[in-house]
């Protein structure tokens, strides 16, 4: 991720905001015609169809779990909260729900922009650092992997260090991680009960 | 019978920017004179003048007067961004209108004010695009350091990024500021292809005769190998300038095609001017209607978008050519983008760019 914030291209993108007053929520309707994106109005369920909007506003006055066609914190797009009542409650209901960003009300005539590009930043942020916990979780429950594999390769009477070196350069060979090498020597291994194909 | 409305006139004639409140002040008289010297038309306006003398702190005070005072719904005011943004709370208690005459960074479109003038997709990107085209995507950048500095040299910064080009420098100077030597010695050391100049009043004054004696001095810092390009420049400042304006290059709507004396026509004045008939024309129209829901079933007639409240305008790209500004690019219409996030409204950038809508 890079510090630059972007300005995302919205023309098209799609908007539902999620609230019980449609009046109440008429300025931010403007606001987020005003920027480019089209906008629906929701209550007091989100359509499933809004699986594809781009992003959503949604009330935490009157909010709660079934009203989301997914988990709570699962969104598959960046969440924005309207935040009436400050009571603790609410905010932490609005955080477990996923929001990327808030807006107080009463909305006026500005605010959503600012919550669009930090919903946006929050969410990839969110996304990418999810993405990169998955492949260190993977990484880390292959250790065990590797270990066996090095075990294996020394078996020969070579030093655990020659049979390190031997499995980074299978890996190179194969083009693959350490981590995945490792398991194909193990499962090798374990299928033929040597090592004769990798050599 | 003549219906009399009073109309708020809210511009400070002294202070840095002087010129251009001048400018947009002017052309708002020059428009309530010709309304008023219509016969026909059923709008005749009294104007109800305010000067805040350049102190930020007066705009909202005034703005309140204008309201509390007299009959006044609409404000003709301010210059500057931070001024602007002043007075926007008064006008969402009071439901009152500013309309706001001149080019500005964007980002806002408040329910209570009218954007006559062009934003950053009606001026900057396709400024940039014609000096990438024409002068290579190195440029050097300098602002006042306030908001319309940092925003054109951020979206300048972006642009040239996206073009695959390099930013030579950035700096700012503090409003007011005139010593602009070191300023002047590194843009002679980075040798830049165009020098993007967000500078307002004095300083942008004190570098552009600073930077016209460099260009004496070294042939590389003539207009036509190296143009101070601006978004902001026009006939209202050429007077205060004099000879250094030979040669630069600036966007807008459109430019007055003779030598204009004391720096009149200039597009700050002249939608000021045409902005005032709008108003009259829509008062005549409005009924008992409030002006907000007016303005949002009807304000596509009177060339106002009603999502943004800002126009479609024509774009031209200028230099000044023995004191009057010569078109070299013309846009005819460009609709307004106020958030840069439609690149389909952006002249010039073929370019596609990223985009977060899958389709």
């Amino acid at each position: 991720m890079t510090n630059q914030m972007h300005i995302p291209n919205l023309d098209q993108a799609c908007a539902v905001v999620l609230h019980p007053v449609p009046d109440q929520v008429a300025t931010l309707i403007r606001q987020i015609k005003a920027i480019g994106l089209t906008v629906s109005h929701a209550w007091p369920d989100l359509p499933a169809s809004s699986i594809t909007a781009d992003f959503i506003f949604y009330d935490t006055d009157m909010g709660h779990d079934d009203q989301f066609p997914w988990e709570p914190g699962k969104a598959p797009m960046p969440m924005i909260a309207l935040v009436g009542a400050e009571a603790p409650g609410r905010i932490e209901w609005a955080a477990r729900m996923g929001a990327d960003a808030l807006l107080l009300k009463p909305v006026g005539s500005s605010g959503a922009f600012s919550a669009l590009l930090m919903a946006r930043h929050s969410f990839e942020r969110r996304q990418s650092l999810n993405g990169e916990i998955k492949q260190l979780r993977h990484r880390m429950s292959a250790r065990q992997t590797v270990v066996q594999a090095v075990a294996l390769l020394s078996a020969h009477g070579k030093s655990q260090d020659a049979a390190y070196d031997q499995l980074r350069q299978m890996a190179m060979a194969w083009r693959i991680n350490v981590e995945d090498a490792a398991l194909r020597i193990v499962e090798n291994a374990n299928d033929e009960g040597n090592l004769r194909d990798c050599n | 019978m003549r219906r009399n409305v009073d109309l708020g006139v809210l511009y400070s004639t002294t202070g840095t920017y002087a010129a251009i409140s001048r400018a947009v002040s002017r052309g708002t008289l020059a428009g309530i004179d010709e309304v008023n010297a219509d016969v026909s038309n059923p709008i005749r306006f009294s104007p109800v003048i305010r000067d805040p003398g350049g102190e930020i702190g007066r705009y909202a005070p005034l703005c309140d007067d204008i309201l509390a005072n007299s009959g006044a719904r609409h404000i003709f005011g301010c210059v500057t961004s931070s001024s602007r943004k002043e007075v926007i709370p008064t006008l969402d208690r009071t439901h009152a209108m500013l309309w706001y005459n001149l080019p500005f960074e964007g980002f806002e479109t408040s329910n209570r004010v009218i954007y006559t003038h062009a934003c950053a997709n009606q001026h900057l990107l396709p400024l940039l695009s014609w000096c990438f085209g024409n002068f290579g995507a190195a440029p050097y950048l300098i602002g006042s350091n306030y908001i319309w500095g940092w925003e054109t040299c951020r979206v300048a910064r972006t642009r040239t990024d996206e073009a695959g080009g390099h930013v030579l420098g950035e700096r700012y100077l503090p409003l007011g500021q005139q010593d602009v030597a070191t300023l002047i010695a590194e843009i002679e050391s980075l040798r830049p292809r165009f020098i993007l100049n967000s500078l307002v009043g004095a300083s942008s004054y004190a570098f552009l005769r600073a930077y016209a004696e460099l260009g004496r001095r070294d042939p590389h810092f003539r207009p036509e190998q190296c143009p101070v390009v601006s978004c902001n420049l026009t006939e209202a400042e050429l007077p205060l300038l004099g000879e250094a304006a030979e040669g630069l290059v600036s966007v807008g709507p459109h430019f007055c095609p003779y030598l204009s004396p004391e720096g009149r026509n200039s597009s700050f004045e002249d939608i000021s001017r045409q902005s005032v008939h709008t108003l009259a024309a829509m008062l005549a129209a409005q009924g008992e209607q409030p002006f907000e829901s007016f303005i949002a079933e009807q304000g596509a007639h009177f060339g106002i978008d009603p999502a943004t409240h800002y126009s479609t305008l024509s774009v031209d790209v200028a230099q000044v050519r023995q004191g009057v500004f010569e078109v070299l690019h013309h846009w005819p219409e460009v609709a307004p983008d106020p958030y840069l996030t439609r690149p389909k409204r952006h002249p010039g950038i073929a370019a596609p760019r990223l985009s977060i809508v899958s389709s």
